[in-house]
């Protein structure tokens, strides 16, 4: 009983009772996030099994092996080139079209509900369909080219084009959250302001540029810090659609890590170091904006 | 009619009642060694063959009077799942895998050479080449479950439109590469040849026919043979021409355009058929062309496997199961026999291969008329631990830097050669 009591004046205190509330997901975080990146980071300097039932220790020797690796480097370049694609071209075009779509009327929100749709659709089958449309003698897309007389192209299988078709695909699937997000950003944007650009003769393009996006910079920011973090760690559509190929045109950083950790060799500690390059890389990536939409907010 | 004492009439009574004790004792004790039990089994059969998988474990479940249930778990993830199971010393019971991948769980699979004296199963029914892919030594690690082939699928109206006779495959790779410069109409967007830069495993049984397993053991020791590997030399110059000539399509996946109706010849398993057969194509099989490597039937062979972290008594279930997977019922059908005539895979047991049913699909005599004492190895020796590696990371990147980058090709089978080496220098270590 005094336990309890003296438990209880413990915790009265706000920021001791704050700990109270916050434990659950610190305890979520250490389980899920804190306890894997720390096994990983073990294993990065180990030599181990794919069923870890032989692990030694090997020091530095992963990361050498993984900056000598020709194909790691390539992944890294393609993983870049697909970032580099996909992240301006969603972060921008979703501005563009987020601001078509603020008012809400029934019109703008079947829109929403379209571009949207994608999101919810699994990557797997989402990369099915489009390797149909898209195939080169049978696509329905490759069909229609052919008619407006572009010839047969071969979409998925061309080592010059089909990152950009990677990325096009990766785009459409995820610009409906994008968009969405700046949707929600715009709405929150003072209506007297656009008022006022009325009033001084701005016109619908001009209120974009000069009241809408300097109004939503930091959601600009966030977009692009999410996304560039998302496709730096692009795995499911490409494993789905060109399993990295043609000829290693599309293997992306985890594409590769995946395939040393479970399709052949089974090389966990190899794998696991290729995987820490790629969260340090994130990371300061991930600060760098964040520290910059924190600037902007 | 002489009537019977009251003595010998009790006696006779007293009797019946003994004996009626003795069989009620009996069967309950029978009943009491045959204890409920619960075994999982992991699988990837994904498609629609595990459809039928599940059909056929809750036929064992409804029917099996040992009180066995087999809870089957069938994930795409199969790989991942096992192993994240296994590193922490759980996981099913029984599993169903690849000889190739069991070299992966090496030291989590448990040695199963005794269940044919454990049920009975006859040892000799079985196809002894297949059972020696699952065999270490005088270990087995798996009991052959599927033997899965390629073979050349052709499409009979293509042939018959192009002038070559619709019921005669090509015997010989040259006679492969000229039917399929026949077969080709740009016009009409067909193709003679159907064969995908980007599927090694189909690669691996066409190159292996020109130029022999990739490694093989000499003195000890893993050996590559990529450098200075005439047949493959002369098999990636066939398959580069075809590809420049437009006889063969660049793709990764050719498999719909033959369903389309525009591809003359390609190479795949026994699961293309369902499409073909919905697409309503008019089809032949055969063995694949013999090329200078001579006679082979390779496969990769499945089969199940029971791990580690069984007990005895989830083993002993687990080996029921595939006993009753391999057993005759009073119809004159076993699930093996099911699971072949369905899926058109070939049967590994010799009984099997014998039934009726068996016999009268046209599908499984010809997959099956390869000889069984050819070497049935796939791509490299089957003892050697990591099929995958060499699929994947020597034979995949080869064939593609012949495709895109116009690699010579003595370079590319150097430079393959030396990417083998170290993968083989690490399993002779």
């Amino acid at each position: 009983m005094m336990q309890r009591k003296s438990m209880l004046s413990y915790l009265n205190k706000p920021s001791r009772s704050a700990y109270f509330f916050v434990a659950p997901s610190i305890l979520l975080l250490l389980v899920f996030n804190i306890t894997p990146l720390l096994a990983s980071f073990g294993l990065s300097v180990s030599d181990a099994s794919i069923t870890l039932n032989q692990i030694s220790f090997v020091g530095l020797d992963n990361f050498t092996r993984a900056f000598s690796d020709a194909r790691f480097l390539n992944s890294l370049r393609v993983t870049l080139v697909f970032s580099l694609l996909e992240v301006p071209l969603q972060a921008f075009g979703a501005m563009v079209i987020g601001a078509l779509m603020v008012k809400n009327n029934l019109w703008n929100k079947a829109l929403r509900a379209v571009f949207f749709l994608p999101v919810i659709c699994s990557a797997t089958v989402i990369g099915i369909m489009w390797r149909m449309i898209l195939h080169s003698n049978v696509g329905i897309i490759t069909y229609a080219f052919s008619l407006l007389g572009f010839g047969k192209i071969n979409f998925m299988n061309s080592a010059q084009t089909t990152i950009f078709v990677v990325s096009f695909l990766s785009i459409w699937r995820s610009f409906g959250i994008s968009a969405i997000i700046y949707v929600t950003a715009a709405q929150q944007v003072s209506p007297s302001l656009y008022e006022a650009a009325e009033l001084d003769g701005a016109g619908a393009v001009r209120q974009f540029f000069h009241v809408t996006v300097p109004s939503i910079r930091s959601t600009f920011w966030f977009v692009l810090m999410t996304r560039f973090a998302g496709s730096l760690q692009i795995f499911d559509i490409i494993y789905v659609t060109t399993g990295g190929g043609p000829n290693f045109t599309t293997e992306s950083t985890v594409t590769y890590v995946y395939s040393r950790a479970f399709s052949s060799g089974g090389d966990m500690g190899y794998a696991s170091a290729m995987s820490m390059v790629l969260f340090v890389f994130i990371m300061l990536v991930t600060i760098l904006m964040y520290r910059r939409m924190i600037r902007e907010g | 009619m002489k009537s019977l004492s009251h003595r010998t009439f009790g006696r006779a009574i007293a009797f019946a009642l003994a004996m009626t004790l003795l069989l009620t004792c009996l069967s309950s004790a029978y009943a009491t060694t045959a204890e409920p039990i619960t075994i999982k089994f992991w699988n990837s059969f994904t498609g629609a063959d595990g459809d039928q998988l599940v059909e056929l474990v809750d036929r064992f479940n409804q029917t099996n009077t040992d009180g066995i249930k087999v809870e089957m778990d069938i994930s795409a993830n199969f790989a991942d799942q096992l192993t994240s199971a296994l590193a922490a010393g759980t996981g099913p019971a029984l599993v169903l895998m690849s000889n190739a991948m069991r070299y992966q769980y090496d030291g989590y699979l448990q040695d199963v050479s005794d269940i044919f004296t454990q049920t009975g199963m006859d040892k000799s029914d079985f196809i002894q080449s297949y059972l020696d892919y699952c065999m270490d030594g005088s270990a087995m690690y798996l009991v052959p479950f599927q033997i899965v082939g390629y073979y050349l699928f052709w499409n009979k109206d293509l042939f018959t439109a192009a002038g070559l006779d619709p019921d005669v495959a090509p015997t010989t790779w040259d006679e492969y590469a000229e039917f399929a410069a026949k077969l080709t109409d740009a016009t009409k967007n067909v193709y003679g040849s159907g064969l995908c830069y980007n599927y090694p495993y189909q690669l691996a049984h066409v190159i292996q026919r020109f130029g022999d397993l990739s490694v093989t053991a000499a003195d000890g020791k893993w050996q590559a043979n990529f450098a200075g590997n005439e047949g493959y030399e002369k098999f990636l110059v066939t398959f580069k021409k075809m590809i420049d000539d437009g006889v063969n399509p660049v793709e990764a996946d050719t498999d719909p355009m033959m369903m389309a109706g525009q591809i003359g010849m390609t190479v795949s398993g026994p699961w293309i058929t369902g499409g073909l057969d919905t697409a309503d194509i008019k089809y032949g099989i055969s063995l694949l062309p013999e090329g200078e490597a001579g006679d082979m039937n390779s496969v990769e062979v499945l089969g199940f496997g029971v791990p580690t972290v069984a007990t005895d008594a989830e083993k002993a279930a687990a080996y029921r199961f595939i006993q009753w997977w391999n057993s005759e019922d009073a119809n004159g059908t076993s699930p093996a026999l099911e699971w072949a005539t369905n899926n058109g895979f070939p049967a590994y047991t010799y009984s099997v291969q014998a039934m009726d049913s068996y016999q009268s699909s046209e599908k499984l005599r010809i997959t099956s008329s390869a000889d069984p004492s050819a070497p049935t190895d796939f791509f490299v020796d089957s003892r050697f631990p990591d099929t995958g590696i060499m699929l994947f990371d020597v034979l995949a990147p080869l064939v593609q830097r012949i495709v895109f980058d116009n690699t010579d090709v003595a370079t590319a089978l150097t430079d393959a050669q030396t990417i083998a080496d170290g993968v083989v220098a690490r399993y002779n270590q």
